[in-house]
């Protein structure tokens, strides 16, 4: 009983934490387009299609996580959004882009892409948990 | 307890990213449609009045901003404070540092009128003074005020003119 609740707040966690990041950018595309644009690895347009479309990606995971819908979907979906967001900001660190990580909140203090790197590495540690268990329950 | 969950995920998976496009896409319409014009046909910008809707300046991607100021069609402002504006700016470029430009009329020389072109830039993406400028400068009356994202980090890499003290 106590390794399920404790996956389930692991599951409810990481769902938040895609909404809380989700919702800032949802409200100034704008900016959230220049952070992705900082990064230097997409076209100029498709850095406005992907600041269009990446918050509600994290939106839709973010809440099917919460409410324990699609749990396995949802958690795939956000391990493979942490991959890439751990390339992108491996490939800036490489470049020695001195960028923010657009992560959260746009604009005010900055987050460097080495924090940035080790806060997706234990997301992605959480969503290969939740992913763990949901296989274990379905098994 | 043996009972396989056989739904593949994939097509699932495949259905979330379509929906999250569908809702991005629509939500953001007007800023897709902005952008694709911004980058893919000078015209198409400039034809439009510049605030239809909203007190928002568009983008202009580098190679427009540089048209425009080779053609002497634009003024260019720089968002940026006195100093780095010393040391370096896009030549040509006028400062108009986003803090002393808060008064009631922003002090730009005669021959800029409401309907000149203005191309707002600072320090690129990360820097979000232009669009804040851009805005004010709407507020205060001129019609085609454009921001250049890029800024000063993007058109120095492609190797176009700048001026200042500093080397």
């Amino acid at each position: 009983m106590k390794r399920i609740d404790f996956v389930t707040l692991l599951r409810i966690a990481l769902g938040g934490v895609f909404i809380y990041a989700a919702v800032p950018k949802i409200a100034d595309p704008v900016a959230f387009a220049g952070s992705v644009a900082a990064y230097r690895i997409l076209p100029y347009f498709w850095n406005y299609v992907a600041a269009a479309v990446l918050p509600f990606l994290e939106l839709i995971c973010g809440v099917l996580l919460v409410l324990g819908i699609r749990v396995r979907t949802g958690a795939l979906i956000i391990g493979a959004l942490n991959l890439v967001f751990m390339v992108a900001l491996a490939s800036a660190i490489v470049r020695g882009l001195d960028i923010d990580c657009g992560c959260f909140r746009q604009g005010g203090e900055k987050t460097t892409p080495w924090l940035a790197l080790a806060r997706d590495a234990v997301f992605l540690a959480m969503a290969a948990a939740v992913l763990r268990y949901e296989r274990l329950r379905a098994g | 307890m043996t009972r396989m969950r056989s739904i593949h995920p994939l097509p699932e998976i495949a259905l979330v990213v379509l929906l999250a496009a569908l809702i991005g896409v629509a939500w953001n319409k007007t800023l897709l449609t902005d952008a694709w014009r911004g980058e893919t046909s000078k015209a198409a910008v400039i034809a439009q009045p510049a605030q239809a809707a909203e007190a928002v300046p568009m983008p202009v991607g580098l190679a427009q901003a540089k048209e425009l100021h080779d053609s002497g069609q634009a003024v260019l402002v720089d968002a940026r404070s006195a100093d780095s504006f010393t040391k370096e700016h896009i030549t040509g470029a006028l400062s108009l540092p986003l803090a002393i430009a808060g008064g009631k009329k922003p002090p730009l020389p005669k021959n800029v009128t409401p309907d000149t072109i203005i191309i707002a830039y600072c320090n690129g993406f990360s820097c979000h003074d232009s669009m804040e400028l851009g805005k004010f400068l709407i507020k205060a009356g001129y019609r085609q005020v454009f921001v250049f994202e890029g800024g000063l980090p993007e058109w120095r890499d492609a190797g176009y003119p700048t001026a200042g003290g500093a080397s």
